[in-house]
């Protein structure tokens, strides 16, 4: 890669995207003010399907709208300058030889994938972070490769252990220091970390048939900022190639297919500029429309497309009754809809979760809720203290809490199973999940019990129920209910997440302690 | 505390040391519980370990020592749930100053271990201090341990708990759902590994059966300010009674025993304590505890 301004900004915004990455974490405090979020709060294919889908506004993504703004002033510079997977397959695309461009993915497949995203975020299913760039970069690092790394290094820390045991502490500060500044937490290992992983190769891999494939026949972002790039007040002289050069057809990553350099395509990167060499090259600024072509793509494509969004989003909708009952959002969300409108589906949620709680939807919530996050608490809960989730959520999706909010909000409600939990199947003592419950009051709550023991013998066992006025859901006692078939307890959801009531201390309010 | 308070009392502890042991031995096989009172909590820690002849009696100079308090909830420290910084600070304050090559604190925490070390103090507490070690808990550490106990026959415990050549036990005196409280027997559950939860299903006995294999050198319990409802992790202040004491003795049931009673219970009514006796750990018998004041 040659230094040029485009090339240098293209690796400080890499590196700023890495950095954010791996900020994107609980380190020490409970405020994460700079997170991978960033990214998404100035794409615009994240604020036109959010305006589409929620038809309302959020101040989270005024950068989107300046983004937008400033690409119809220069054009689709953030492919160029900015796009961190853009940068990545500049970074390998020369050590991938090519073959020819699939000639099916030219004319108007990219409007084929633009137009029935946003058109079936106006019926309500967002769908456009599936294939949103950065989205797709992201999960992949999330599910896959970031705990890979953690897996890899932890293992070997292990290995270290069983291999010299105690010596080993004197490794201690280095190991200690990539983990807290590289490395994830937990080491989670995500549902869906294949098939993500998979994507971004695809995308990457697509760079063997031209550069730049899936930029400039794919991507939706792409697509996007290149419609509203090509009313740019810049314009290339000379506009097309050269009848005595034609290196332009080779220097220019995205355009001069059709020997001519198309606006919409264009990413600024200034390569023809820089390595044209008569030095005919110039990029001037000037206020004339008449070369951006047609508003719209042609009639067939836009209706064509809208079309496809509209049967897209109805069909989607089906979801199996069983598994609703266990779809346990982030806290905060109260409205199931509302929250499909909104969430990108970028993982960074799930990535921040201090407990690993959350994990990708693959089947569980339908084809709207493909990605989107899920509490299982049977993997880890909600920390009764935390609110990460809602901090780097990029379209508050997830809320942003404070603290007292957060613990009152209602993920579910926890349920006992009484052929299951041992108090009451095995007659002996347990209350484990009273223990964890963190509710100053405590959910969870046990009264002793006079019963028959499976010896026959009569005893006493402290039984617990549940106090569901005051069960924010959490699921920390599914999580540590210590029985290893299923749980005694188990967090469902429920319709109605208004926030538990102001907990009050005297005894007095418990309704169930009359007895 | 300054340093003048600090040699003032250690001074005048060292002097008193050697007849209160003497004492203690007059007195037969009496095992013997310090109860310190005051605000300075340092100082009354320091107080209350002086009092049963100073860290010197339990920690020699190259000793790796392990300092084990409650910190497995993430909870702030006024809140009862995890013994309080200033009170581990001053116990590892004391191990270094009688010698030790290294202090080593940590607990298996319940909640986010991350969150526990920060919000209960401890981390911040300890934070520079030289030759102290305040690690989160690493897995790979937990060695299979043959108790031969009478519910436990085997469990995990953590290594750097069995190699240490002192393990001072930190409790926090609080309620507990299960075991009416949990002081000194039961913080022992901080360097157990697996799932923890079974236990539960005969806590009294597990936990006699692990501290009948795995001594507490000395137990030094935390009552500046007590858990009375709500716990072990508790959460409201309302639930918290301050009462500027830390007890400290060589026999972690009369240790227990004597803290049951800043709860209004007796020993007896506490199967943990009752179990641990029964197996011959220590004495619960008020009676035959010598407290010293101090």
């Amino acid at each position: 890669m040659k230094r040029t301004p485009a090339r240098i900004s293209q690796l400080i915004f890499l590196a700023l995207f890495l950095i954010l990455f791996v900020r994107t974490e609980y380190r020490g405090r409970d405020e994460i003010n700079a997170a991978v979020n960033a990214f998404f709060r100035v794409d615009p294919l994240v604020l036109f399907s959010y305006l589409l889908a929620a038809k309302s506004w959020t101040w989270l993504l005024l950068p989107a709208v300046l983004m937008t703004l400033s690409t119809l002033a220069l054009g689709r510079f953030f492919c160029g300058w900015i796009c961190p997977l853009g940068t990545i397959l500049d970074l390998l695309t020369s050590r991938i030889r090519k073959t020819a461009p699939i000639r099916a993915l030219k004319g108007n497949t990219k409007y084929w994938l633009l137009l029935p995203l946003l058109s079936a975020s106006l019926f309500n299913l967002n769908l456009s972070g599936l294939l949103d760039p950065i989205a797709i970069l992201l999960r992949a690092l999330t599910f896959l490769l970031h705990p890979l790394m953690g897996l890899t290094a932890r293992e070997g820390w292990v290995a270290l252990y069983r291999l010299i045991g105690e010596r080993r502490d004197a490794l201690a500060p280095a190991y200690n220091l990539i983990r807290n500044t590289l490395l994830p937490f937990r080491d989670t290992i995500y549902p869906l970390a294949l098939l993500s992983a998979v994507i971004l190769l695809a995308v990457i891999a697509s760079e063997r048939f031209e550069t730049r494939n899936w930029c400039r026949n794919l991507c939706p972002l792409g697509t996007l900022l290149g419609w509203l790039g090509r009313f740019s007040i810049f314009k290339r002289l000379p506009t097309g190639l050269c009848a005595d050069c034609g290196a332009c057809r080779e220097l220019c990553p995205t355009s001069f297919d059709q020997g001519r350099l198309d606006k919409g395509e264009c990413v600024l990167c200034m390569e023809c500029l820089n390595g044209c060499p008569q030095g005919r090259v110039s990029f001037r600024p000037t206020l004339t429309w008449k070369e951006a072509g047609p508003l719209l793509p042609e009639r067939r494509v836009l209706l064509g497309g809208m079309a496809a969004g509209v049967l897209l989003a109805i069909p989607a909708r089906f979801r199996a009754p069983e598994q609703v009952s266990r779809l346990l959002r982030p806290p905060g969300v109260r409205s199931e809809d509302e929250f499909l409108k909104r969430c990108v589906r970028c993982g960074e949620c799930m990535k921040v979760c201090l407990k690993s709680a959350l994990y990708p939807a693959a089947w569980q919530a339908g084809i709207e809720g493909f990605y989107t996050p899920l509490l299982i608490p049977r993997l880890g809960y909600c920390e009764y203290n935390c609110t990460l989730c809602g901090q780097v959520c990029p379209t508050g999706a997830i809320p942003v809490l404070a603290v007292e909010t957060k613990r009152r909000e209602v993920i579910g409600k926890a349920v006992f199973d009484k052929n299951y939990c041992l108090p009451f199947a095995r007659k002996i003592d347990c209350i484990v999940c009273e223990e964890h419950c963190p509710i100053p009051e405590k959910a969870i709550r046990s009264r002793e019990t006079t019963v028959i023991g499976l010896d026959g013998v009569s005893k006493t066992v402290k039984e617990p129920y549940l106090v569901e006025e005051i069960c924010n859901g959490c699921g920390i006692c599914e999580n540590v209910c210590p029985l290893e078939t299923k749980a005694g307890i188990e967090v469902f959801a429920v319709k109605n997440r208004s926030p538990i009531s102001q907990i009050s201390a005297e005894p007095s309010a418990d309704p169930y302690s009359a007895q | 505390m300054d340093r003048r308070t600090f040699l003032k009392a250690s001074g005048a502890a060292s002097l008193l040391a050697p007849t209160l042991i003497r004492e203690a031995l007059a007195a037969g096989e009496q095992p013997l519980v310090a109860v310190a009172e005051g605000t300075d909590y340092p100082a009354i820690t320091r107080k209350a370990i002086n009092a049963l002849g100073g860290m010197k009696r339990f920690v020699k100079a190259g000793d790796v020592v392990v300092v084990k308090p409650n910190m497995g909830w993430d909870r702030s420290s006024e809140l009862a749930a995890n013994t309080h910084p200033q009170v581990v600070r001053a116990v590892v304050e004391e191990c270094l100053a009688a010698g030790a090559k290294k202090v080593k604190v940590f607990d298996y925490t319940c909640n986010d271990s991350r969150r526990c070390y920060v919000n209960s103090g401890i981390e911040g507490a300890l934070k520079g201090m030289k030759n102290v070690e305040c690690k989160q808990i690493e897995p790979e550490r937990f060695r299979k341990v043959t108790l031969n106990g009478r519910f436990l026959k085997e469990w995990e415990l953590y290594d750097e708990a069995l190699t240490a050549n002192v393990y001072i036990n930190v409790p926090v005196a609080k309620h507990h759902g299960l075991s009416k409280l949990t002081l000194g027997l039961k913080n022992i559950m901080g360097i157990m590994g697996g799932n923890r939860g079974y236990i539960h299903r005969s806590l009294d006995v597990a936990l006699a059966d692990v501290n009948a294999h795995f001594k507490s050198h000395l137990t030094i319990i935390d009552a500046t300010r007590i858990l009375t409802a709500h716990g072990p992790q508790g959460g409201n202040i309302a639930d918290v009674k301050v009462l500027n004491k830390v007890i400290a003795s060589v026999d972690v049931v009369a240790a227990d025993a004597f803290a049951t009673t800043l709860f209004g219970l007796k020993p007896a009514d506490i199967p943990v304590t009752v179990a641990a006796h029964k197996r011959g750990l220590g004495e619960m018998d008020l009676g035959k505890i010598r407290v010293v004041k101090v």
